[in-house]
């Protein structure tokens, strides 16, 4: 225990990492809001698509979800200028990457909330006249989106901190920050313990939040209901 | 009378198996048609074929007066699906598992369909939901939700949402069959009310005595075919065809001896 904590360097440069978690929340935000409603989109085609449209979703979804999403961040970042000629700078790689990798777990996750919902509320549905986009928008959505929840959050998570890959392509997220902090200062120890823990406050509150949500949402209403 | 519905040979396959092997039936305005039958005789899959949950594979279906689904090329039958929406909401149906929508109240659920289906206001839907929920007796309840509610109590919200469409005939698939003994009598009181006002109905039950108090006409289902279909008294009483004696016979096998001292009580 011979190592003399020196917290005082960091928290000199603490703005500083507060920049970094605004980038960090930026590409998150982003990402989630680009790819929740994708995700969406990729799972109804490949749940209700043809089999010319579920066929390549379907395989655009598994290659998102194989690859390491730090080839998919090069790629778009180094090879998209070059194939198509488009000037990308690395937020935008980061945003583009990030919300199309999201959007191919988030299929996945409300392919499975729309499936655990009973086939008799289809049928109920169905009975009174609905067609079946309205069904799903009325009936099955609003009670797959509540079963959701709790997978939806674990990969959101898996996402905030995923995204910590940006700093590779030098986006200055809050990892790419403490890195630089770290180098300046030589009290590696320090940044990354601060950057550890402003990482777990921001996600464990979302977390309590979201598990507050939760529960309220499960008040109004219950999900065992046949 | 005017005809409500007319099936004309009739036939339903899934994949290889053949369902209903030509079921001609026709139904008159009001009338009241009990099917009874074993379990895969296709008496389910019969009053599905009439809503289209389940499209036929083969024979014509007329509502209203209307026959339903287009000619096909090579002699071929087609029934597209939006054409059978429309159907779906002129045809209600109450399932033996109920099917609440759960994240709706109960006065959610009941105008939901003249909401979105009838497209009637939000005002006008409150009042007529209000209505059939009086109606089945649940009007105190429209602001629960349903996992609240006894088993009983859903089934009849169900009854208040199918007839908050106002449709032409009812379609009763088992209603009583997922419930608590105790609980079985209040949806049916509400089901022979509705004979009673003169709605058209078709209902596939295990309940024989209620069949016997409620049915116009009985049919009884053996392997997709109408084997026997007559008045109650007739085929609940007296059948003809030894399958439908053997079917009574399971439903009656023991019984509680006929009024046990009145006069205790």
């Amino acid at each position: 225990m011979g190592y003399d904590w020196d917290f005082g360097v960091v928290l000199r440069d603490f703005d500083l990492l507060l920049l970094g978690l605004v980038n960090t929340l930026k590409v998150t935000g982003l990402a989630l809001l680009f790819g929740v409603p994708l995700g969406l989109i990729l799972a109804l085609c490949r749940l209700y698509g043809n089999a010319l449209i579920r066929w390549p979703v379907g395989l655009v979804i598994e290659f998102l979800r194989t690859t390491p999403p730090i080839a998919q961040l090069f790629w778009f970042f180094f090879a998209l200028p070059i194939l198509a000629g488009i000037e990308i700078n690395p937020f935008e790689a980061a945003v583009l990457t990030f919300s199309l990798q999201s959007s191919a777990f988030f299929a996945e996750v409300f392919r499975g909330g729309i499936q655990s919902v009973e086939r008799g509320q289809w049928e109920a549905a169905k009975a009174i006249g609905m067609t079946r986009n309205r069904a799903l928008k009325r009936v099955i959505l609003p009670q797959a989106v509540k079963r959701m929840i709790p997978a939806f959050l674990e990969r959101a998570i898996e996402l905030m901190k995923t995204t910590t890959l940006v700093g590779t392509i030098s986006y200055a997220d809050l990892l790419f920050r403490a890195n630089q902090i770290a180098q300046s200062t030589y009290r590696a120890l320090e940044v990354f313990t601060v950057a550890a823990a402003i990482y777990f406050i921001v996600i464990f509150a979302c977390s309590f939040a979201v598990r507050l949500l939760e529960s309220r949402l499960a008040r109004s209403g219950e999900s065992t209901a046949r | 009378m005017t005809e409500m519905l007319r099936l004309e040979g009739l036939v339903k396959h899934f994949g290889d198996l053949e369902v209903l092997k030509g079921i001609d039936l026709t139904v008159m305005k009001g009338e009241t048609i009990v099917l009874l039958g074993a379990s895969g005789s296709g008496k389910s899959t019969l009053l599905r074929c009439v809503n289209f949950m389940e499209v036929p594979t083969g024979g014509r279906v007329h509502l209203m007066g209307n026959q339903i689904g287009r000619e096909g090329r090579g002699g071929s039958f087609d029934y597209a699906e939006r054409d059978l929406v429309p159907i779906r909401a002129r045809v209600g149906m109450v399932f033996q598992h109920f099917n609440l929508f759960p994240h709706m109240t109960v006065l959610q659920n009941v105008m939901e369909g003249p909401r979105t289906v009838l497209g009637l206001s939000k005002s006008e839907c409150k009042m007529r939901a209000r209505k059939y929920l009086d109606k089945v007796g649940l009007g105190w309840k429209a602001d629960a939700w349903p996992t609240h509610l006894s088993g009983g109590q859903q089934q009849r919200v169900a009854i208040a949402r199918a007839l908050a469409m106002e449709p032409e005939i009812m379609l009763f698939d088992e209603a009583t069959s997922a419930l608590d003994p105790e609980l079985v009598g209040e949806v049916l009181d509400t089901i022979k009310e509705l004979a009673d006002e003169g709605m058209t109905l078709m209902i596939v039950t295990h309940e024989l005595g209620f069949a016997y108090t409620v049915a116009d006409r009985v049919l009884f289902l053996s392997g997709g075919r109408i084997l026997e279909e007559g008045r109650p008294d007739d085929i609940l009483l007296s059948p003809r065809e030894e399958q439908t004696k053997s079917f009574l016979r399971g439903h009656s096998r023991f019984r509680l001896p006929d009024t046990p001292g009145q006069e205790q009580a």
